[in-house]
């Protein structure tokens, strides 16, 4: 098939949920080509900017965590998901909804510790890595650190700390890309003055994902 | 099967310039620079007719006694320029243009890597494993 004219058709497309302001467009479908563009060139000018592959991955970590803690909400209000009893459901909710919805990927769930804290998932296609090749004097940055950092921060805005980092990446030359999640506590509340009496939830807290030990 | 294979810039420098056999590598740097003029003519002329109806594909642009040179200009200006030995005459017109158009689709993707700024060297590893399997297998 020609790709000369159908290089668009040819492309994945992203499913961009409208926002519910209007009702009768509820599903649009985006190139998912601009997305990738957009990511390459906000990498290269990092990179450009601080030279250095470590600081370029801890500033992609820092932009991924701030659009972590808002993208929860939209999250949230969106799949209308309810409370997860463990770690176990918080991963297929991340895997099965949270990825198929942003990025349009599916992840798979796969090697978890004895404990149940800690667990991969593996990304087959990635769709912020299409056309990338990492030149040879970057060999240290991590390409897609902003997805660690989207995952830490709306977990954070749940009550969970985690850890996530990348172990595999198709960029470094392996099959799949393989991000690690690991869970180091609950983050408790910290309850207004006068209140901490109280033994029951407090009823304007919103149904949240929480870790119940 | 080609045995040189040359991506070159709108500015007329090359991008790209991969011969098979490498011993005569000069020779070939040679013919490709000569077929530029010969490239530059066709699009002149194809200029002064319907500009939207100039066709990518250049076809053949002359042949040696040893050589036929093909020739393929993208609306950038960026052309691609292969030499396929005489000896083979198996090969036909479509495989030729089928050729040109995986050549153009690599390129377009090494275009989308944002770590590739347009009008480098091009040295991208999925371009040259592309290259390859199009060259002639010399044992």
């Amino acid at each position: 098939m020609s790709r000369q004219g159908g290089r668009g058709t040819e492309s994945k497309k992203m499913y961009w949920y409208l926002p519910f302001i209007s009702p009768s467009a509820s599903l649009q479908l985006m190139n998912s080509e601009l997305f990738t563009l957009t990511y390459g060139a906000l990498v290269t000018q990092l990179c450009k900017d601080y030279e250095n592959d470590d600081d370029v991955n801890k500033q992609l970590d820092k932009m991924g965590y701030n659009i972590g803690v808002r993208l929860i909400e939209d999250f949230l209000a969106r799949s209308n998901v309810g409370r997860c009893h463990d770690f176990r459901e918080t991963a297929d909710v991340i895997a099965k909804i949270a990825f198929k919805m942003y990025l349009g990927i599916t992840p798979s769930i796969t090697n978890w510790s004895p404990g149940g804290d800690e667990f991969s998932l593996i990304l087959e296609n990635n769709p912020l890595v299409d056309f990338v090749e990492l030149p040879d004097n970057h060999s240290t940055l991590i390409y897609s650190n902003l997805l660690c950092g989207v995952l830490r921060g709306a977990l954070e805005m749940v009550q969970m700390a985690v850890d996530v980092k990348f172990v595999q990446d198709t960029l470094k030359g392996d099959s799949v890309t393989e991000i690690r999640m690991k869970f180091i506590r609950r983050i408790e509340d910290n309850l207004p003055a006068g209140e901490e009496c109280c033994p029951f939830p407090f009823p304007w807290r919103l149904p949240m994902l929480s870790f119940q030990l | 099967m080609a045995v040189c294979i040359a991506v070159i810039a709108k500015e007329n420098y090359p991008l790209y310039i991969r011969s098979v056999p490498t011993e005569n590598e000069l020779k070939f740097h040679y013919t490709v620079h000569t077929s530029l003029d010969v490239v530059d003519e066709k699009i002149s002329a194809m200029g002064k007719a319907l500009v939207d109806q100039r066709e990518l594909y250049l076809g053949l642009l002359y042949p040696t006694e040893d050589y036929k040179v093909y020739g393929y200009v993208t609306n950038s200006k960026v052309k691609f320029v292969m030499v396929v030995d005489s000896s083979n005459t198996a090969l036909r017109d479509n495989e030729i243009r089928s050729m040109f158009r995986k050549l153009h689709n690599s390129y377009t993707d090494i275009m989308c890597n944002p770590f590739y700024n347009p009008g480098d060297r091009i040295q991208s590893r999925a371009f040259d494993t592309m290259v390859n399997s199009m060259m002639m297998q010399v044992c």
